[in-house]
This record gives C-alpha cells, sequence and structure tokens, in this order.
C-alpha cells in the first residue's frame, strides 16, 4: 500500500448558508502518493472549491487537509505551494507584465529571488540554467514559439498551456489542474494528455478536474465524483462509467443538457 | 546668465534630491503596486536624524534632548537607518492592506510624524526646528558649497537608480512584478507576497533618508513645516508626471516640476502682491497638473510596466 501525499478529512465550506463543499458531514478522501486522481461532477459540484480549500486560497469551514502528513489549516498558499504542492486555476491566471518565458521562469524556486543574492550578484549562472529548463518546459507545452512574447497575444488554451508549464518549472510533487483542456485546441489537447501521461508515469501524482469525460476517464486511475459539494462515489474509470447514481447525476444531466 | 546659472544649479540640486523620493515611490507604487502617501515621513525621519546625530549637546534655551555630536558621515547613515526603522514600523501593520486602504494609512502615519515633531520638543524643538544644522566643509577642489552640494545630490540620485536598476533586473525584481500583476497567482508558485512587499517598501525608503540627510545639509534647517503632505503631493506629482515607465522618466519628471517651481520663484516680481498671486498660481498650476495627469493616467493603468504591444 503507498502511502496518502494527500488528505482531505471530513472538510465542509460554507458561503454564507451555501455548503458548498461537504454537506453537513464533510467530504474526505485521499490521494495516494504516485496517482492520478480524476475529479469531477457537474457544474457547481465544488470542485474548483475543493482545489481551493487544498491549496490554502480558500480555509476550510471545519475539517482538515493533509499534505505528506502536515496540517495545512494555518498554512499559507505560498507555503503550501512550497511544500511541493503546484496548481492551476480554472480562469487561466498569468503575469501581464512578464514574458512568456519569464512567466515560466517566475516560477521556479529560486534562490535568486533574496536579498542577499541580489547583493552577492551570484544569481546569473543560475538564471541560464533556469532559461534552458523554462524552454524545455514550454516546448513540452508546445509554446516554443510564443517565448519571446507577451502574454496579452496568446489565446485562451495558451494560457492554460503556460499555466500548466510554469507549474512543471517547479517539479510540484503534486499537481492539481483545473479544467486543463477547457477551450484548448485538440492538437495541445493530445499533447496535453502525453504530458498528464508522462508526469504519471514518472511517479507524480495528479488531480484533475475535468469535464472532458472521454479525455480524463482514458488516462485517470482513480475518480472522486462530487455533486452538492458531497462524495457521490469514487472507484476506478471503469467502476464509475457503469455506476448508475454516477450515470443519472452526472452523465445524465449532461446527456439531457 | 548668472541668474540662469543659479537656477539651474537650484533645479539640478533639489531636482536630483527629490528625484530620489520619486525613484523610490516608483519601486514602492509601480514595482511594488503599494500606494505611499506617507513619503515625507521617511524624509523627515531622515533629516531629523541627522540633524540629531550630528548636533551638539544641548544648552542654554535648547528645548531638545539629544544631541550626539558625531561626525557627519556618521549622521549620513543615521538617517538611512531612521528612514528603514520609520518603514519597518509603519510596513509591518499596514501591509497588508490593499489600494487605498494603505495610501490612508501611510498618509495618517506621516501626519503623526508631524503632530508627534511638533509637540514633542525633545525631538527638535517642536515648531522652531533644529538651526544651524552641521554640515562638511564642502570647499573642496576649489568649488562653491552649492556645486558640491548639487554634485552630492546628483550622485546620491544615480546611486539610488542604479541600486534600484540591479534589484529590478535580478530575479527578485521578476519576482515583485509577478506579486503585483496577481498576487492569487504568485502565491500558486509559491511567492511569500507580505516578505516581498515588506522588503520592497523598506528597502526604498533607505535612500528617501539619506536625501533627508543632504536635504538637512543644505537648508541648515529643520522644521516641522519643512516636511508637511506637501512634500509628498509633490513626489508624487513628480511621478505622475514623468510617467512609470523607466526610472530616467521619473527623474525627468522631477526635475521639469522643480524648473518650473524654480522658474516662477526668479521671477522679479514689482509688488508683494504680484509675487502672492504668482505663488497662488503656481499652486493652481501644480494643481491641475495633477488632475489632468491624472485624467489620462489613471492609477489602474499607471502600475504596467510593459503593455501588451
Ligand atoms: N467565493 C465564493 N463565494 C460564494 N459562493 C461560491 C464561491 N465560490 C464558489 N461558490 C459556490 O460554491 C459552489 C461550488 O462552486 P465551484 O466553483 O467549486 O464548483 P465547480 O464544481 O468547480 O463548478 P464548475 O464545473 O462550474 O467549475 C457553487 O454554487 C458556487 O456558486
Ligand atoms: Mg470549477
Amino acid at each position: 500500500m503507498t502511502r496518502d501525499l494527500l488528505v482531505v478529512d471530513k472538510v465542509t465550506k460554507r458561503f454564507g448558508g451555501l455548503k458548498a463543499v461537504g454537506g453537513d458531514a464533510g467530504l474526505s478522501f485521499s490521494v495516494p502518493e504516485g496517482t492520478f486522481l480524476g475529479l469531477i461532477g457537474p457544474n457547481g459540484a465544488g470542485k474548483s472549491t475543493t482545489f481551493n480549500l487544498i491549496s490554502g486560497v480558500l480555509k476550510p469551514t471545519s475539517g482538515a487537509v493533509i499534505l505528506d502528513g502536515k496540517d495545512l489549516s494555518v498554512a499559507r498558499p505560498s507555503d503550501i505551494a512550497s511544500y511541493g504542492l503546484g496548481r492551476t486555476f480554472q480562469t487561466p491566471r498569468a503575469f501581464p507584465s512578464l514574458t512568456v518565458l519569464e512567466n515560466v521562469m517566475v516560477g521556479a524556486d529560486n534562490e535568486g529571488e533574496t536579498l542577499l543574492s541580489v547583493l552577492r550578484g551570484g544569481w546569473r549562472s543560475r538564471e541560464r540554467a533556469l532559461r534552458a529548463k523554462a524552454g524545455e518546459v514550454l516546448d513540452r507545452v508546445g509554446l516554443t514559439e510564443r517565448i519571446n512574447d507577451v502574454v496579452a497575444n496568446l489565446s485562451g488554451g495558451e494560457l492554460r498551456m503556460l499555466e500548466v508549464a510554469r507549474q512543471l518549472v517547479r517539479d510540484p510533487r503534486i499537481l492539481l489542474l483545473d479544467e486543463p483542456t477547457a477551450g484548448v485546441d485538440p492538437s495541445l489537447q493530445a499533447k496535453l494528455s502525453r504530458i498528464l501521461v508522462d508526469l504519471h508515469a514518472e511517479g507524480r501524482t495528479l488531480v484533475v478536474v475535468e469535464h472532458n469525460l472521454h479525455f480524463l476517464l482514458q488516462i485517470a486511475d482513480s475518480v472522486v465524483v462530487l455533486q452538492n459539494g458531497e462524495l457521490l462515489s469514487k472507484g476506478t474509470p471503469g467502476e464509475i462509467k457503469a455506476d448508475e447514481k454516477v450515470i443519472a447525476a452526472y452523465l445524465g444531466a449532461d446527456h439531457a443538457a | 546668465m548668472n541668474t540662469v546659472f543659479q537656477i539651474g544649479l537650484t533645479v539640478l540640486m533639489f531636482g536630483s534630491l527629490f528625484s530620489v523620493l520619486t525613484l523610490s515611490l516608483n519601486l514602492q507604487y509601480a514595482r511594488g503596486g503599494m500606494i505611499n502617501f506617507g513619503t515625507v515621513a521617511y524624509f523627515a525621519a531622515g533629516a531629523y536624524a541627522y540633524a540629531i546625530v550630528t548636533q551638539e549637546p544641548p544648552h542654554g534655551l535648547d528645548q531638545y534632548l539629544v544631541g550626539l555630536d558625531m561626525p557627519w558621515w556618521v549622521g549620513f547613515i543615521a538617517a538611512g537607518i531612521a528612514a528603514m526603522a520609520f518603514a519597518i514600523l509603519t510596513g509591518w501593520p499596514t501591509l497588508r492592506l490593499r489600494g487605498e486602504y494603505l495610501a490612508l494609512t501611510t498618509f495618517a502615519f506621516a501626519e503623526m510624524l508631524n503632530s508627534l515633531l511638533v509637540n514633542e520638543r525633545g525631538i527638535g524643538n517642536g515648531t522652531v526646528g533644529l538651526a544651524n544644522v552641521e554640515r562638511p566643509d564642502a570647499n573642496i577642489l576649489g568649488l562653491s558649497e552649492n556645486i558640491v552640494y548639487a554634485l552630492a545630490a546628483f550622485a546620491l540620485m544615480l546611486a539610488t537608480a542604479y541600486a534600484f536598476r540591479r534589484l529590478l533586473a535580478s530575479p527578485y525584481g521578476r519576482a515583485v512584478d509577478a506579486i503585483r500583476d496577481d498576487e492569487v497567482a504568485a502565491q500558486a508558485i509559491g511567492k511569500d507576497i507580505a516578505r516581498l512587499r515588506f522588503q520592497v517598501f523598506v528597502i526604498s525608503s533607505i535612500p528617501i533618508g539619506f536625501a533627508g540627510a543632504l536635504y538637512a545639509m543644505i537648508t541648515t534647517l529643520v522644521n516641522p513645516d519643512l516636511f508637511s503632505a506637501e512634500v509628498t503631493f509633490f513626489v508624487w506629482i513628480a511621478l505622475v508626471l514623468g510617467g512609470e515607465r523607466t526610472l530616467l522618466g521619473v527623474v525627468i519628471g522631477t526635475m521639469a516640476l522643480v524648473g518650473f517651481q524654480e522658474v516662477i520663484r526668479a521671477i522679479p516680481f514689482e509688488s508683494v502682491r504680484a509675487a502672492e498671486i504668482a505663488a497662488s498660481a503656481e499652486d493652481i498650476v501644480t494643481g491641475i497638473l495633477f488632475i489632468v495627469i491624472l485624467r489620462w493616467q489613471p492609477f489602474s493603468a499607471l502600475a504596467r510596466r510593459r503593455q501588451a504591444a
């Protein structure tokens, strides 16, 4: 049995009267190290909120999130990121005053970002290595030609890939992706699928929210289904596809729509 | 010819001096995304620290309590430290505040310092201030004192611009830009935004303290009137005037504003009345300038280093 890298333990989140995540009992699931977990559910099911609770952007109303044995209740989002958690956002975020390359380079945990290193001036040599690494990652996500562009010139899909690249350059132990294929054209989607399969093969832990079930169920090795913030089902992609409740609640709704 | 030279020298001296403030403000605002409306306080902290460290111990009618009688360079260093200390004190509780709240709080801190200087006579004789501030013998190379101080101010400005440039061209500057662009995204890549913003705030206040020391040397007088909120508004206008995109623009904006004021002041008026009118005209024109510039370059658009091409 591999150990759990991430544990979501009886977590609830309320926005005023709205029980966005966990209902009354709380949402619990765990992600063993090296797993590729798919997180699915209809619109408003609480998937993005769950990501925000894990990454510290939001704090749970009750319950706990535990990463690699560490309780994250008082950790800031930047602390959680530095513990090895990477995430993207449903609406891609970029730094408009930086170029595409800089947008990726800034992602690395960088000793050059301390005042001492600025005084010593020793950051230049490391910067070369970082630039090379950022270039490789950009190549991997298919943005090589955009390397010196400003982010304002990128399409929505390219922004998404840029955000993935910015996380990849940090070598996170666990990577949370929120709808990575939304707005991404099919050729880039295939590329993304290959990247995720490779990352998984490298032993990295992945949690991916996707509406594109065709994309997700092919590559994930287990799936958690949310509905109204609560756990509806979990299992392998095969089990999920055959689950009556899921078909009724999610696929059914999808087909009806 | 002689007056033109004198005006040029004054513009170089005070233009350079205030450019140090504008450069610091530029780092805090255009790069760090922090609105500091209390700039004058760090300037005052530097000037008073310099005066107190270099002046003789109190005697006679002096109300101030401390005079350390140290050499000028000790006072100069103390000025940088004093501004830095005041930045630590004021930045720590306030930097978590957003935009206009930070502006209001820094403004309030500056007003508090001003009223402290007025009311606590033990610091600097209250409203009377500290006169005859010590200054180093500037008669070097046979140049006049004014020329030497103008050059010193210019050198301080260059050193400040160089230090900031170096900071911003490094990975550190890139992280600072990222935080200003999008805090949530910056946190998602592990940037400690509280630490970086605090550091930027504190670092950028140090040259303001040095400028305060130099200002005290030049005027040989420090009193609360010299350090009113007008100074803060002045540097903000200069920053907006020059545009925040390049350090050179910042300096040119400041020089232009100082030049404009000096030229108006140099006009020989026939009567007191005319001089009064000119003085209010200067205020009005400065105000209009501020409004006009803000109209076409609103704050939100200001904080962008490189806009979409
Ligand atoms: N900051 C917030 N304040 C108030 N309500 C919120 C907030 N964030 C999310 N919600 C609500 O919580 C519920 C869950 O939202 P969430 O974005 O997590 O859903 P989701 O599963 O990601 O949906 P989608 O598939 O549309 O992205 C929704 O009803 C949403 O309106
Ligand atoms: Mg969502």
